[in-house]
């Protein structure tokens, strides 16, 4: 259940690695001659859920688009449950849902038949369709809403129909294309848990692109970060997430002294808005600034190891983000 | 509709249920899956009942229902006149059937069918979910097609059995049956041209736009003024030029006939029966001149068949998925 970062095989022809849901190698997408969508992207995303974030504009829906075999790469190759994107659209579309980030539905129609109907061109003959129209839709938390038209149906509720077309064939993998777009707190929330709760429970690999990273944090094991058709960083949530070699120390007064102090002891503090910075360099280092705290007698507020935040992978300041930056980017 | 009937009356948690998500458990799906080819199937079915609003509200199926029994209409007429006078033989051809009739019931009915079949996809932004499901580009236009083609037949088929019926039922042994049932296949066949160059024509136009007003006029205003345009050209050319020899129209009148898809049929239909007799009075508006010009009918028939069903081909392949 890990995320590995895997160069670009050299050899032809290209083999997808066993058992990634989904892979990228150098994968490069341009339109026309200025705008490049992917720049050589290569990563391999184990079963799970997993986050693909960034800015809008940074590649996500054309990764998505090359993944369903809908999309030629310029250059490179994709692969989905170890089929090749480029020769095997067909047996990938088959076994993928695909939830888009705009809307996409009839008004006319009520959510049950749309949903049978996209059930029949995912491949279902017509009594399966019926039935897992009716599951998938029960699933999603609609029920006697089912029979009105969609047209009068909430944002809430026409996301969740999203959801339930996505749902219906019975896919190995799910494409979730911002599924949080237009809901408010309460929507979000329960979308998010829905979500989650397909990936845990149903058993189905998952990828949702979100330009929101407290959504992604909340509900994936794994966080792909792509900023200008880049990779950023492939790695678990927990390691994102893990605690730094940085101690926070706050005191209410004195900083200045305590800086002096600590850099005549022989540590290197940095001055921040809440307080000091100070890098761990060994156990020792805890027992230094104690004791200077308590040598110049100053107001000790809070020590506390600082934890990284996903938003660091996006800021330009190296300082802050530190080795994550350039993780897979191949070029 | 009977699938939602049917779910409805399963009893289940949904029942009194109030919003609360029970969890029923996720079942998968291991049984077999549809290939390619009857995913395509399905959707042709799906399309050719919305042509005729079938599956949709009851609005949908006015205008479809109504042009349906006016092209019935000649059949009845037909029927009640042999019935009761069955001595001078049939009044409606099975080639011709009622040409006026025909031409204004079917540019109705193409404009008004044509956009539920796509221009409804497009609009809601529909597209990209067929396209991520597993079938490829061209089955999307190819299936639409097919289900178009399907509709127009029906409306300009059916009015011909109808029309055999009437006919056969009143004339007296087989041999005469026989000389009816002769008679309808080239009115079938010839039906088979209608259907195709009409549909093919009539979605590439309602492709154009999303809007489902737009695409009625889309649709309707080139069918209605080529076929007011070439009649126009078509008399002018009778009235001011005259005959060039005898039976043998100007130029202009002959070629007037290829600018719209009507009078073209028209003039493909001339062209293939047996030609009329010299300085036979020329029946109505309908009847397109084509002097010596027959094969140029001929050709600009497969000419334009081609141009509308690969326009709608590239049409799709154009389309953004997203």
């Amino acid at each position: 259940m890990t995320v590995s970062i895997t160069r670009p095989p050299t050899r032809q022809p290209w083999r997808p690695a066993p058992g990634a849901v989904i892979e990228a190698a150098a994968l490069t997408m341009r339109y026309g001659f200025s705008v490049t969508a992917l720049d050589q992207l290569t990563v391999a995303i184990k079963p799970g859920v997993t986050g693909l974030v960034g800015a809008n504009g940074a590649g996500k829906s054309t990764l998505i688009k090359i993944l369903l075999g809908l999309l030629e790469p310029t250059s490179g190759h994709a692969a989905v449950l170890g089929q090749d994107c480029a020769t095997s659209g067909l047996e990938i579309r088959a076994l993928t849902g695909y939830m888009p980030e705009h809307d996409c539905l009839p008004p006319d129609v009520s959510a049950t038949e749309f949903v049978t109907h996209l059930g029949r061109m995912s491949g279902l003959p017509a009594t399966a369709a019926r039935e897992r129209a009716a599951d998938s839709l029960r699933h999603v938390g609609l029920y006697e809403e089912r029979y009105r038209l969609i047209g009068t149906y909430s944002t809430g509720m026409k996301q969740r129909v999203k959801l339930a077309q996505a749902l219906v064939g019975d896919p190995r993998l799910l494409l979730l294309d911002e599924p949080t777009n237009g809901l408010d707190p309460a929507g979000r929330a329960a979308m998010l848990d829905l979500i989650a709760r397909i990936g845990t429970e149903f058993g189905i690999s998952i990828m949702v692109a979100s330009h929101l990273l407290g959504e992604i944090e909340q509900i994936c094991d794994h966080l792909v970060a792509i900023d200008g058709g880049r990779l950023l960083r492939a790695d678990t949530i927990s390691s994102v997430t893990r605690a730094s070699e940085v101690l926070l120390v706050e005191v209410d007064e004195g900083g200045d002294l305590l800086l002096a102090e600590l850099t005549r002891r022989g540590l290197s503090p940095v001055a921040c808005e809440r307080g000091l910075l100070v890098q761990i360099a060994r156990d020792q280092t805890y027992d230094v600034i104690r004791d200077a705290v308590a040598d110049l007698g100053l107001p000790l507020s809070r020590m506390e190891q600082r934890r990284h935040r996903i938003e660091e992978l996006f800021r330009a300041d190296p300082a802050l983000a530190g080795e994550t930056i350039g993780a897979g980017s191949a070029s | 509709m009977p699938a939602d009937a049917q779910a409805a009356a399963l009893p289940g948690p949904s029942a009194d249920s109030g919003g609360v998500i029970h969890n029923i458990g996720y079942r998968r799906y291991d049984a077999q899956r549809l290939g390619r080819f009857q995913i395509v199937r399905a959707l042709t079915w799906h399309s050719f009942r919305s042509a005729f609003g079938i599956g949709r509200g009851a609005k949908a199926k006015i205008f479809p229902v109504l042009l349906f029994g006016l092209m019935c209409l000649p059949a009845a007429v037909n029927a009640v006149k042999m019935a009761t006078s069955p001595a001078g033989g049939p009044i409606v051809t099975y080639d011709d059937y009622v040409p006026s009739l025909r031409t204004v019931a079917m540019l109705i009915f193409v404009a008004v069918a044509a956009p539920n079949l796509v221009s409804s996809d497009m609009r809601n932004h529909v597209l990209p979910l067929y396209f991520a499901r597993p079938i490829r580009r061209i089955d999307y236009p190819a299936a639409k097609l097919a289900a178009f083609f399907l509709a127009c037949l029906a409306m300009v088929e059916i009015p011909l059995v109808l029309l055999y019926i009437g006919n056969a039922a009143q004339v007296h042994g087989a041999h005469r049956v026989w000389l009816q049932t002769l008679q309808l296949g080239p009115g079938l066949l010839y039906g088979v041209a209608w259907a195709a160059l009409l549909a093919s024509i009539g979605l590439l136009l309602a492709s154009t736009t999303g809007k489902r007003v737009f695409a009625i006029c889309a649709v309707g205003i080139p069918l209605f003024f080529t076929w007011v345009l070439a009649n126009v050209l078509m008399h002018i050319g009778n009235q001011a030029f005259g005959p060039v020899g005898v039976g043998q129209p100007s130029a202009l009148a002959s070629l007037a006939g290829l600018i719209s898809p009507f009078t073209l049929l028209g003039g493909v239909l001339h062209w293939l029966r047996a030609a009329p007799t010299p300085g036979a009075p020329v029946r109505g508006l309908q009847a397109t001149t084509i002097g010596h010009y027959g094969p140029v009918y001929g050709a600009w028939f497969v000419i334009v068949l081609a141009i509308a069903i690969g326009g709608l081909i590239a049409r799709y392949r154009r389309v953004g998925v997203a």
